[in-house]
């Protein structure tokens, strides 16, 4: 789930860069520094959207180095566990399938794919239903719920389920509208 | 790195930021980075070498699983489901007395949230949105049955006539 969210980080700058264009080369810093990073607190910093407010700098001792609290705001993007979203199966195996939503990768096990669909093994590997009428593969959406999440240290990873009530293929990509 | 937070990997902590912010619908998201993307490629040459690979993904992302392609219908579908008064009331104080910060699930967080997922999600039936978003029947103001059913008819006018 996307969320527009206040953040707060402390910059340090160097006296190199003092001068008229002080704020400009902060908010620069910052997006270099926090766009595309994933923490488990925040999720991942989609991008920054503004900066709120920049604080009174302090000059840290024994070094010039300033640092600078800014207050800004960012798109961020959260899983959390419970949460139902849409995402694009990228890898099938015997084990399960991995998909993805945005930044974030979905693992769904075997286990928690419904009994009544058997792992097909070949060129593209995929999981079908005995009829042949709903095909998991490569590049098809599916709905799924995520049940837990684990953070490492620069990313977030899930597991979900396709076996609950309305979660499953969305649209076959081998089929025609 | 000063000012954050020790983060823990083994449990996901969650931030109080989370429970005063906004979230975002897909179209939304899609329209904001659309916009950045616009600003990055004016300031600079070759965008595309500054973008991260989060933003890469998210954009394509949304842009994929987007049900509302215009600005008004995006506007409209935020509208209509507002309008119908899911609850928004801040569950956070509630929640600092009773549960620790590790066990809150998105069914805690915030009502606000049903708002969003119902617009990403675009259910068709009075049951599926019922199964997707347990909360609408089950915390803060319950909304009826008919009550569901004409929201979801709104949406699908507001797609029909985009």
């Amino acid at each position: 789930m996307f969320f527009h969210i206040t953040l707060e980080r402390n910059m340090q700058l160097h006296p190199r860069h003092f001068g008229p264009h002080l704020r400009d080369k902060l908010v620069a810093k910052l997006m270099k520094d926090v766009e595309g990073t994933c923490s488990g607190r925040h999720g991942f910093v989609v991008a920054i959207t503004g900066v709120e407010d920049i604080g009174k700098g302090l000059i840290r001792e024994g070094t010039g180095f300033v640092t600078f609290p800014v207050k800004y705001q960012a798109v961020v993007f959260r899983p959390f566990k419970g949460e139902i979203l849409e995402a694009v199966v990228t890898m099938v195996n015997k084990m399960g399938f991995f998909a993805e939503a945005g930044p974030v990768q979905i693992f769904v096990s075997n286990h928690l794919i419904p009994d009544d669909m058997e792992f097909q093994s070949g060129d593209m590997p995929n999981y079908t239903t005995s009829d042949g009428s709903v095909k998991i593969q490569k590049d098809s959406e599916v709905r799924l719920k995520i049940i837990g999440t684990r953070v490492d240290a620069t990313e977030i990873f899930c597991i979900g389920t396709i076996k609950d009530d309305f979660l499953g293929v969305i649209n076959d990509p081998g089929v025609t509208a | 790195m000063s000012g954050e937070e020790e983060e823990n990997a083994a449990e996901l902590k969650i931030g109080d930021e989370f429970l005063k912010a906004k979230c975002l619908m897909n179209c939304e998201v899609a329209r904001i980075l659309d916009h950045k993307y616009d600003q990055l490629q004016q300031m600079s040459a070759d965008p595309t070498n500054q973008i991260s690979q989060v933003f890469e993904k998210s954009m394509q992302y949304v842009k994929r699983f987007s049900n509302y392609k215009n600005t008004d219908a995006v506007r409209q579908a935020r509208e209509v489901l507002s309008r119908y008064k899911l609850a928004e009331f801040e569950v956070w104080p509630f929640f600092r007395l009773k549960f620790p910060r590790h066990l809150v699930t998105f069914n805690h967080i915030n009502v606000h949230l049903q708002l969003c997922v119902l617009g990403n999600l675009c259910p068709d039936t009075v049951e599926e949105a019922i199964a997707i978003v347990p909360s609408i029947k089950s915390k803060g103001r319950k909304l009826e049955d008919d009550a569901i059913e004409k929201m979801l008819h709104d949406l699908s006018l507001i797609k029909k006539f985009e």
